[in-house]
């Protein structure tokens, strides 16, 4: 998808569809598989099955505890397939287009580059995760949970120095508030397709499906 | 019979990234190797693929007679796997106040690693990595974060090794040890330089300071600041 104004707002209300019913989330689940490249991101991104695994956990214990675990565990995972998707489809400079575009040259601006520090931490940190998972396999340790502390340590200590050095940086530069930009956005017909089935699927996700069969029978 | 020479050879190796390529082939014998490079070039993704961390998008990598082998990563707290500057050195396998004491950070022992400047922390993580004999040792911009003293106390350090392979990664220019053999990184493209001084002639990352002696008719026999005194001295007769 080529327009990230019609990538973020699908990924926002598709998000809130999945969230919502468990038949939002299958219809979400349905987009996925036909506006993304699917598989191709899960490669490229392997956090994600960390992620996926880490609500499987919690999903079972919440199934455990009283049910609703395989409802929670199917709408999670495809709102972090929907996330995925967003993530690499992401270029640099887009959240800077778009908030100036929504809110002007000031607040806008702003937003958009706050945004943009928030991304390219990302993938600092992912950058990192792997350096310290070959430094570790250096020092001939395995990665297990006790490896999670020092990791999280560097992590965070790396993204609030390099948070640092950026503010310091536009501080330098003399940077105050906002900025000029004159955003472009590129709009394929595919990209309307998908948006305004993206916006379909959330209706569909408000309707009660559940109490339409009820009433049916 | 012989001792066995350690030995890396690389036979067409290449790396692909989006619009970025590294191809690299050549044999590391035993000795110190240096390889320069601009920044971006591809000099710690090669260090990673020689120490088989990266998986290689093509060719092959010999290894002979290497058993051990070490990376030290140019940004010292990826390394950190300890809580304090003592569990630190333990994790390598070092002895804490051996280590701490020459390298001057004996106060700090009990503090999280993290909590020390880029600077120390670059002293403690090499000094453990140097504790060590391997048959390869690969250091990436070993010289970043250190004031001068420092790099000729690692220059020093590093002459003293005298087994093994060692290569070093890194766009200093200015101190720098006696080194067996310069290889370059240039246009996507890994260049044997050979051995100095001859490899001064051909070597596009040539430091100024040789330019400047070479074009006074007095090229220094290698990159160590000694070998540019002597140069020097040789001007001044």
């Amino acid at each position: 998808m080529q327009d990230p104004r019609i990538r973020i707002a699908a990924a926002a209300v598709l998000s809130l569809a999945a969230f919502m019913s468990l038949h939002g989330a299958a219809a979400v689940f349905l987009w996925w598989l036909v506006f993304t490249p699917r598989l191709q991101l899960a490669k490229r991104i392997r956090l994600v099955f960390s992620l996926i695994l880490m609500i499987a956990f919690f999903s079972f214990a919440l199934e455990l505890s009283g049910g609703g675990g395989l409802s929670y565990f199917t709408r999670m995972t495809v709102i972090v397939l929907i996330g995925m998707w967003l993530f690499s489809e992401q270029k640099s400079g887009e959240f800077l287009s778009i908030g100036v575009w929504l809110f002007g040259d000031r607040a806008g601006f702003e937003l958009g580059i706050v945004a943009e520090m928030g991304m390219q931490s990302l993938v600092s940190v992912t950058a990192d995760l792997d350096r310290i998972r070959m430094a570790e396999k250096i020092k001939g340790m395995q990665w297990e949970v006790r490896s999670l502390v020092p990791a999280g340590l560097v992590l965070v200590h790396g993204a609030l120095a390099r948070a640092e050095d950026t503010a310091e940086l536009l501080a330098v530069r003399g940077y105050q508030h906002g900025g000029t930009l004159c955003p472009k956005f590129l709009t394929r017909p595919l990209d309307i397709v998908a948006g305004t089935f993206a916006i379909c699927i959330f209706i569909f996700s408000l309707i009660p499906v559940s109490e339409f069969f009820i009433l049916y029978q | 019979m012989g001792v066995p020479m350690v030995r890396i050879t690389l036979n067409r190796v290449y790396a692909v990234r989006d619009q970025w390529s590294l191809s690299a082939s050549g044999t590391f014998n035993e000795g110190v190797h240096f390889v320069s490079g601009d920044v971006g070039s591809g000099k710690s993704t090669l260090a990673l693929m020689m120490a088989g961390l990266l998986p290689l998008s093509g060719g092959d990598i010999e290894r002979e007679e290497i058993t051990t082998s070490m990376l030290s990563l140019q940004f010292p707290e990826l390394h950190v796997t300890g809580l304090s500057v003592a569990e630190e050195c333990a994790s390598w396998g070092v002895a804490p106040d051996e280590i701490l004491d020459a390298i001057g950070l004996t106060k700090k022992k009990e503090a999280p690693p993290l909590s020390l400047s880029r600077g120390e922390l670059k002293r403690l993580h090499l000094a453990c990595v140097l504790a060590k004999d391997y048959d390869l040792l690969l250091l990436d911009e070993p010289f970043s974060s250190l004031d001068c003293e420092e790099k000729v106390k690692l220059c020093a350090r590093i002459g003293q090794k005298s087994q093994g392979i060692c290569v070093i990664f890194t766009h200093e220019q200015n101190i720098l040890p006696r080194v067996k053999r310069i290889w370059e990184i240039v246009d996507g493209t890994l260049v044997d330089c050979g051995a100095p001084p001859d490899a001064f002639t051909h070597w596009h990352h040539v430091p100024p300071v040789i330019k400047k002696l070479t074009a006074l008719g007095s090229r220094p026999d290698n990159i160590s600041p000694d070998d540019f005194l002597e140069a020097v001295c040789r001007i001044q007769g």
